[in-house]
């Protein structure tokens, strides 16, 4: 058949041979980069060439010709030839084609034969926030993700959640790496963003089911940057950045002992004699711990290209980034090999080798103790006072016996090495046309070395250490997963499509550590010294261990598509896990789709939409995200004397749970997508509906059973619902083009089901506000509320304190005095108790979203990031002292007007008491709650492109992360207020370090 | 085609037959034994019991040790003591102001029911361990004596509380719907246990010496007649006070100060007492009172300082073999360590310059390095002073005054103190409280005694905190003491919050009412 064509071809082609002209040129894509392998076609006839790996071409048309050139992701041009000799052609994306093939695990579809939700960013999209990973690059990009900071410490890696919350146990989705699942713990960190070819988020059950137990917090996948055929390309990119973080306003000297004398005095005390006489601000300890300036550094080398055989993409990534104090930093390099063979028509071999080492210091969380250290201490005790100390002693002891920040920087010796190695083997055979085999072999090997030394200093009776201790710890993993997948796709008479998948799978995890603690380096300073068995003292410590989980797993999945227009996709898992006991660690998850393109009826006619398709999806999950002992009620050891000698005292170590079962997740999805003047405005709109079920979570127990520690349990049912929402404009003018990309998204869970004896699950218990849980989810109602006293202002005098009774007229706060909070006694008891206990806001955002936009003016270009959230609320614990001064703490600047007093009746904050009778600082309350809503400049970025002779391109930018922030909250920054746990830690702010402000110059170099 | 088909057939079966799903999927549980593979081992029945002793002094300085000392804060031997750190959890309740969402109130309301559990898993498992049968019912016992010594200590504290008696009873769901017993509930569960234990317990005479510091019958008695006199069962305390004297196993030392010195673990007065040695390599088997009740001036937190209150108490006797013994004061010589001719009691961060000499380790005979968890100074929970007294007090009650009175003359005779045979009625009753509170000064009895003594049915901390407080008012009015009222950061009117109709009890933990869902009530007016 192929043949026939180019015979007629050539017949064609010599018959009207007179009439012809050559025309030479070149293809280039928007970075003015040349495009090899593109069609070029004499329209309506068959003549066509490809341009050459330099995407160059020639060719010989008619006079009249009209040349049409395509590419795979690009919209097509047709150029009319007339009368010239050479034809510059510059083809633009097309956004719509681009997503045309879609990975949605063990295999790859085009993107009109799925009926599920998916959702895709482009490594280019990734690289232009120059963001340390390529989580931050996901904020605000895909409707329904949402990406919460977990601070700004160099490495720190945000945590990704999408739709919400269906799991109060870990909510991290599942990182697929070119096909292999990696670890729960895994971190989108760990791979370099400029490796990102895609990343694919699959946001429904209907599509994330075909990884069943290990999908339910939704499943990212990664796919890497591959070479193609053509010469090889090499690329640089680099960028070289400050950070800057913002500096809190503590009170100075002065002001922080007006505070402690206004506590004593309101309390009928004298003023404290030792602050008497103190002169001057004393200490900034802001300034002295955290510098203006830090480094970042990002360079990037790439090399691809490849033969019709043998491609190959190669890549190595230097990642550098200090903190803003003295001590913390981390340092990446990734490498990356990736290259696929053609070893013969039938058989495709693709080996990826990808090698990463890291190299960190944790930087201490100082922020919270410089808040509070006090101002009259000095940063160094006299020099007269130093005789006989060492050199980390010499540390002024603070007043509020808050450690001193700048020793405790100074003592701070840690050193955090990670390695690994990854590769992934695939192997695809095409059995015959339809029926391809695939094995994949994907093997992980990491190590993980965590060393530190904690000097011997004494400041006082309670900050010493009389003998110095080294620490080591080493961790082992291995993981692999091995699948086995037989593929059957045909088309049939041109209408029926069919993809039938049959796989099965092994997924495995182990991994071990041995940590030992040994005393007395016999020098505090030498570092050389520092090791396990440079150590002379007595005191030995050694521990170890190790686990291993696995899954073995079968798959199924099948797609039909008639004529394009109906498209029905659905899929069964069976896994086994290892996690669970025998009897219920089998777990079934199926899932079905359907889809509709309305615009391929014959009855659709629009003008105005070329693209309208609704889709529907239901889908079943599952997560085994529990402690591997979860089931087991194991028994710890420890020391006790009897006889003058160690015996040994065994104990209840873990109270396990022999029924636990899997937590499977129940979604449904409803999508429509339209596209609007051939594609100049799309638009999609999702709504979900997810209802989670024998949700895992680890439970405390009343003290009173004795139970030690966590109790593994399956809870209850959350039901999830929320809108994914996404409006882009894309379209040019001459010179100028404009994207315009805003996603907005909304998200409720809700508690529909409790177990018995989990009526409420309660989570971030605070000690000084009295041992009281912060966060309770109970029936009903939004997961993981805040949860305390309402209070109702503040007693201006002693009437109102009289007038606030009980209905039977008992005075509700007998110990209160005006200036001290009013809390609401909402059971009208006529006391303030336990039963008071209110929900008192929501940490949940009403809406987030997020605005991209990109523009291009000749050879310039600026892109800009806008995120937000609205409607949401923080806890601010730093209130809890930063008012009150509460234990000798510093205080915010300006503390004094922010205070109650006889004078200052308006204010927000109750009186100053050391007492505190009124327990206005030593109980939750909506105190404590402030509205959190933002909206951040995320990312703004300008760039220019030179043209160089034999340089394919050469762009410099200048880029700002984290300019602006708008926002009413007084903390130190909204968006670091999330935790470990959504459900227990989510919206409380313990002031960990913020977000950082960057300010980057960058290169984008292509040969 | 065909070929292709093949291979994979032989590809696929290779994969399935190599791996053993049911190996591969059953991952044990590493390095740590399971709860029900444990007991099969003779061993274990001893080494389990032993875990429960580890909660009756807890494992770090704050599990249970710390709201201990801050009971005596809480009295009018102690003060806060610690200037420097005012805290509401500690600073506040010594003073009656009171927190109850206190973490140590928390964590000694969690760690005693640690220990309960501990002992029921022991109570429900040991009977099935394969070891002698007088063994057997000897741990047993222990684990019932522990039982009882952790719900003593509760009831005390708290009041009544939810009764665990198995540890089956914490499988069932029905556990959360659990609610406090009433105090003479928990309190008839104490002596069920202790009597069980005492017919199994051996005699002290009957241990080797590497048996030391386990339970014994006498320790058993002892206990037992310590909650009969708190439950003012005052015929059968004193017979059960009476046993213990009799029984030969127990004698006074002869030097008070011998009671607490390193040198003499397991003294002759010691009845139930927990060891603590010094080795490095196990960092919590050594005491934690030296370091945190002692002085900030000598490598302590400073905490709980003697009153000079007390010290006028001892001085109205003339006491000063006593006093110099549970005193230290700043800038006097250290009694027993020659070494220190001038203590540093550091008066600018102490209310009072003091320090308990009780915890107190001389210079020479402290390890090195001197910290928390490595001392080697034995806590005595029991000793046969304490017992003496108990037969005295509960005599006296039991209208057996010269009984009383002989008792009273053992204690004072030791200490050189001559004895008024005279003293009859209130008199008597004044002296035997007095002699208690000099005896067992800064020992952790005074709060728990001032609480339950009562005089015309009033209890005695009344008259002393309060308003109107004998100790509040002594503070406030008569005191010179050049320290104390020097030193005002901790106000002298300390006590004055204290209000009888609710501080006889603290109040149960809020995490546990919230833990609960309000099903454990608060006591009144917390």
């Amino acid at each position: 058949m192929k043949y026939l064509v180019l015979i007629i071809g050539l017949f064609f082609l010599s018959f009207s041979a007179q009439a012809q002209n050559t025309v030479k040129g070149s293809v280039v894509d928007e970075n003015n980069q040349l495009i090899p392998g593109v069609s070029v076609l004499e329209k309506n006839t068959s003549n066509g060439v490809q341009t050459d790996f330099d995407g160059n071409f020639s060719i010989k048309v008619d006079e009249n010709a009209i040349l049409v050139f395509s590419y795979l992701g690009f919209k097509s041009q047709e150029i009319i030839v007339g009368d010239q000799k050479t034809i510059k052609v510059k083809l633009t994306q097309d956004v719509a084609q681009l997503d045309e093939i879609v990975v949605i695990g063990y295999g790859a579809v085009g993107r009109d034969k799925i009926a599920t939700s998916i959702a895709t960013v482009t490594g280019e999209e990734i690289n232009k926030v120059v963001a340390s990973n390529p989580a931050e690059a996901l904020q605000g990009r895909a409707a329904g993700v949402q990406v919460l900071s977990n601070g700004g410490a160099p490495g720190a890696a945000p945590r990704i959640v999408i739709r919400g919350i269906t799991s109060p146990n870990g909510t991290q989705p599942l990182i697929v790496l070119d096909g292999v699942m990696l670890p729960a713990s895994t971190s989108i960190n760990f791979i370099n963003p400029q490796d990102i070819q895609t990343m694919q988020i699959l946001k429904d059950a209907a599509a994330s089911a075909i990884y069943g137990s290990r999908a339910s917090n939704g499943v990212v996948l990664i796919t890497t940057k591959r070479g193609k055929e053509g010469k090889p390309t090499i690329s640089l990119d680099a960028t070289f950045g400050m950070q800057n973080i913002q500096k809190f306003k503590s009170a100075g000297a002065q002001e922080y002992i007006n505070v402690m004398n206004a506590r004593r005095i309101n309390d009928g005390n004298t003023p404290d004699p030792n602050l008497a006489g103190f002169t001057g601000e004393g200490t900034d300890w802001w300034n002295e711990v955290v510098e203006d300036l830090a480094p970042v550094t990002n360079v990037n080398l790439r090399a691809s290209g490849g033969s019709e055989n043998i491609k190959y993409s190669a890549s190595v990534g230097v990642f550098d980034q200090r903190s803003n104090l003295q001590i913390g930093f981390f340092q990446k390099i990734n490498t990356r090999f990736n290259v696929d063979f053609k070893i013969s028509d039938k058989l495709q071999l693709k080996q990826d080798v990808s090698v990463r080492l890291q190299n960190s210091e944790n930087t201490p969380n100082i922020l919270f103790n410089t808040l509070r250290v006090d101002p009259v201490t000095p940063v160094f005790v006299n020099q007269s006072e130093r005789i006989g100390r060492n050199e980390f002693s010499i540390y002024g002891f603070s007043r509020n016996l808050v450690p001193n920040p700048v020793g405790q920087l100074a003592r701070t010796f840690n050193e955090d090495n990670f390695n690994e190695f990854f590769t992934n083997t695939q192997l695809n055979y095409k059995i015959n046309s339809d029926l391809t085999f695939s094995s994949q072999l994907g093997l992980t090997f990491s190590g993980w070395r965590r060393k530190n030394f904690n000097p011997e200093f004494e400041l006082g009776p309670t900050q010493l250490r009389d003998i110095n201790s080294v620490n080591d710890r080493i961790d082992q993993n291995f993981d692999y997963v091995f699948n086995n997948t037989l593929t059957f796709e045909k088309t049939i008479k041109d209408k029926h499509y069919v993809n039938f998948l049959a796989g099965a799978l092994v997924d495995s995890q182990s991994t071990n550590f041995i940590r030992g603690e040994r005393e007395g380096i016999p020098s505090n300073t030498n570092v050389d010294l520092r090791q396990l068995n440079g150590a002379e003292g007595e005191a030995q410590f050694v521990t170890g261990n190790q686990g291993t989980d696995n899954i073995l797993s079968g798959v199924f999945r099948g797609i039909y598509s008639f004529d394009n227009k109906y498209i029905v996709n659905g899929s069964v898992r069976v896994d086994q896990s290892s996690r669970f006991p025998k009897d219920s660690r089998t777990g079934v998850f199926s899932s079905a789709s359907f889809s509709w393109d309305v615009d391929s009826e014959d009855f659709f006619e629009s003008e105005y939409i070329n693209n309208l398709r609704f889709k529907v999806g239901f889908g079943e999950v599952g997560n085994q995200d529990i402690s591997r002992d979860g089931q087991f009620f194991s028994v710890g050891s420890g020391d006790f004397v009897f006889g003058q000698e160690r015996v040994i005292a065994n104990f209840l170590g873990r109270f396990g749970n022999p029924n636990l079962r899997w937590e499977t997740v129940r979604d449904q999805n409803f999508g429509v997508e339209m596209g609007f003047l051939n594609n100049t405005i799309t638009f999609s709109a999702e709504y979900y509906k997810r209802t989670s079920k024998d949700l895992l979570f680890n439970v405390e127990s009343p003290n009173f059973t004795g139970i030690p520690g966590l109790v593994a349990q399956n809870v209850g049912s959350f039901d999830s619902s929320g809108f994914d929402l996404q409006l882009g404009y894309n379209n040019q003018w001459g010179d100028f083009s404009l994207g315009l990309n805003l996603t907005a998204s909304t998200n409720e869970s809700r508690a529909s089901e409790l177990a018995p004896g989990n009526e409420q699950i309660l989570g971030g218990r605070s000690a000084v506000l009295g041992n009281r849980f912060l966060k309770i989810t109970e029936l009903g109602r939004t997961v993981g509320l805040f949860y305390g006293f309402k209070t109702d202002g503040i007693f201006q005098n002693q009437t109102e304190l009289n007038s606030h009774t009980s209905e039977d007229g008992t005075i509700i706060q007998p110990n209160a005095q005006p200036g001290d909070l009013r809390y609401v006694d909402t059971d009208g008891n006529g006391t303030i108790n336990d039963d008071d206990l209110q929900v008192i806001g929501n940490p949940f955002a009403d809406i987030i979203g997020g605005l991209t936009v990109n523009m291009e003016y000749k050879k310039f270009d600026l892109s800009m990031q806008l995120y937000g959230t609205a409607g949401n609320d923080v806890f601010n614990f730093n209130r809890q002292y930063i008012n009150s001064g509460t234990q000798n703490l510093n205080v915010v600047a300006g503390a004094l007007d922010r205070v109650w007093s006889p004078t200052n009746t308006g204010a927000e904050f109750p009186r100053l008491s050391e007492v505190d009778l009124n327990g206005n600082y030593q109980r939750p309350s909506d105190l404590f709650v402030e509205d959190g809503s933002y909206l951040r400049l995320r990312n703004l970025q300008i760039g220019y492109n030179f043209d160089f002779k034999g340089i394919k391109k050469f762009r410099l930018y200048v880029s700002g992360q984290n300019l602006l922030t708008f926002t009413k909250y007084t903390g130190f920054d909204p968006e670091v207020a999330s935790g470990n746990n959504v459900i227990n830690n989510f919206g409380l702010d313990f002031s960990r370090n913020p977000v950082a402000r960057t300010f980057l110059l960058g290169l984008n170099l292509t040969l | 085609m065909k070929k292709s088909i093949i291979f994979l057939i032989i590809y696929t079966t290779m994969f399935t037959v190599s791996c053993d799903t049911d190996k591969f999927l059953d991952q044990p549980l590493q390095g740590r034994q399971q709860l029900d593979d444990f007991f099969s081992t003779s061993s274990s029945a001893e080494t389990f019991v032993n875990g429960i002793y580890q909660l009756v002094n807890g494992t770090n300085w704050n599990q249970v040790n710390f709201q201990r000392q801050i009971n005596e804060m809480a009295s009018d031997d102690n003060w806060a003591g610690n200037t420097r750190q005012p805290r509401p959890d500690i600073t506040g309740i010594a003073q009656y102001n009171v927190f109850p969402g206190s973490t140590y109130f928390n964590l000694f309301w969690e760690n005693h029911y640690i220990g309960i559990t501990r002992a029921n898993i022991s109570l429900d498992r040991i009977p099935e361990v394969d070891i002698e049968e007088e063994k057997k019912q000897q741990f047993i016992a222990e684990a019932k004596f522990l039982r009882a010594f952790f719900y003593f200590d509760l009831v005390r504290n708290f009041g009544g509380v939810p009764i665990v008696t198995t540890y089956n009873e914490i499988l069932e769901p029905s556990i959360n719907d659990k609610v406090r017993s009433s105090v003479p509930e928990v309190y008839t569960f104490i002596e069920k246990d202790l009597l069980e234990a005492i017919d199994d317990l051996p005699l002290k005479s009957e241990q080797n010496s590497s048996e030391s510091g386990r339970v014994t019958k006498g320790a058993a008695q002892s206990l037992l007649a310590k909650v009969y006199l708190f439950e003012e069962k005052w015929g059968l305390a004193q017979t059960m006070a009476f046993n213990v004297m009799q029984s030969g196993e127990y004698s006074l030392e002869p030097d008070f100060a011998d009671i607490y010195s390193v040198d003499n673990v397991d003294g002759v007065e010691s009845i139930f007492e927990i060891q603590y040695i010094n080795n490095p390599a196990f960092p919590n088997i050594g005491g934690q009172f030296s370091i945190t009740n002692g002085s900030r001036g000598d490598r302590g937190w400073g905490w709980a300082s003697p009153t000079s209150d007390l010290e006028n108490a001892f001085l109205s006797e003339n006491d000063v073999i006593r006093l110099r013994s549970t005193i230290i004061k700043h800038g006097e010589p250290v009694f027993g360590d020659d070494t220190v001719t001038s203590f540093n009691g550091l008066p600018e961060e102490n209310k009072s310059g003091r320090t308990n000499r009780k915890y107190y380790v001389p210079t020479d005979k402290r390890p090195e390095p001197y910290q928390r968890g490595q001392i080697p100074l034995h806590y005595i929970h029991l000793r046969l002073a304490d017992v003496i007294l108990i037969h005295a007090e509960a005599a006296y009650f039991n209208n057996d005054e010269p009984a009383a009175k002989s008792s009273l003359k053992l204690i004072r005779d030791r200490v050189q103190l001559p004895s008024n045979n005279a003293l009859t009625g209130d008199a008597l009753r004044d002296a035997i409280w007095k002699e208690r509170r000099l005896e067992l000064a800064l020992e952790q009895h005074r709060l728990y005694d001032i609480r339950r003594q009562k005089i015309n049915g009033v209890p005695r901390i009344a008259l002393i905190l309060g308003p109107e407080g004998s100790f509040v008012k002594y503070n406030t009015e008569v005191s010179t003491d050049p320290f104390e009222t020097t030193n005002l950061l901790e106000p002298q009117n300390s006590g004055t919050l204290f209000d009888p109709n609710i501080h006889l009890l603290w109040p149960i933990p809020p995490e546990e009412i919230q833990l609960s869902r309000g099903k454990i009530e608060q006591n009144p007016e917390y």
